[in-house]
């Protein structure tokens, strides 16, 4: 799954420590999230969504496979 | 609230020490109770369960604090355990069956010297499961 989450972050000029207090989560999660090494569940999912005043949609994008065919 | 949050962190991480230390310093009692001739067999099987009771405050300690992680945290304690348990398997196996094939040195690696092996493992997954999410 892809996200825009820096880009929202950085738009909101919030550092990740300032996202991750408000979020309850740790400074590393935050990372991990926007560096796309970890897919959060959908409850933290849609408290970021909420944090920038976007869909979840908004926010979070499926990654489209390449097809095999 | 995250001034709350973080103080009662602050206080279950102090508690988790203390409880940690506890543990440490019951086992070093008990090895050198254990160590004394003459001691009595009830006071030596005392002194040999002594670690427990600091043990199962510790357990408690570490529950209550893997409950407060996030969900990121939560999941690379799973996978630290993943990784340990396996290899703690393997270990404790493979010493079982060379002392079926043959005599172990029991002061190098009797089940009192490997246990100490198992938080070693722990780290061991707990760095790997760190990285990936680094």
């Amino acid at each position: 799954m892809k996200n825009n989450i820096r880009e929202l972050r950085e738009a909101h000029d919030m550092s990740q420590e300032a996202l991750a207090q408000k979020l309850e989560v740790s400074r590393q999660t935050v990372n991990a999230i926007e560096n796309d090494k970890y897919d959060p569940m959908l409850p933290l999912a849609f408290k970021i969504a909420r944090v920038f005043g976007k869909a979840i949609e908004e926010v979070f994008q499926p990654e489209r496979k390449k097809s095999g065919r | 609230m995250e001034q709350t949050v973080r103080k009662s962190g602050a206080v279950k991480t102090n508690k988790g020490l203390i409880s940690a230390v506890l543990f440490v310093v019951a086992y070093l009692v008990a090895r050198i109770v254990l160590k004394q001739e003459g001691t009595g067999e009830s006071m030596r099987v005392w002194a040999a369960l002594l670690p427990v009771p600091a043990f199962a405050w510790m357990l408690w300690e570490i529950i209550k604090g893997v409950r407060v992680m996030d969900e990121l945290q939560q999941r690379i304690q799973l996978e630290a355990l993943a990784v340990a348990y396996p290899l703690a398997l393997i270990l404790l196996m493979t010493l079982g069956l060379l002392e079926i094939a043959i005599t172990l040195p029991p002061e190098d690696l009797s089940y009192r010297h490997v246990w100490a092996a198992l938080p070693l493992f722990y780290f061991i997954g707990l760095a790997i499961a760190r990285k990936r999410y680094t």
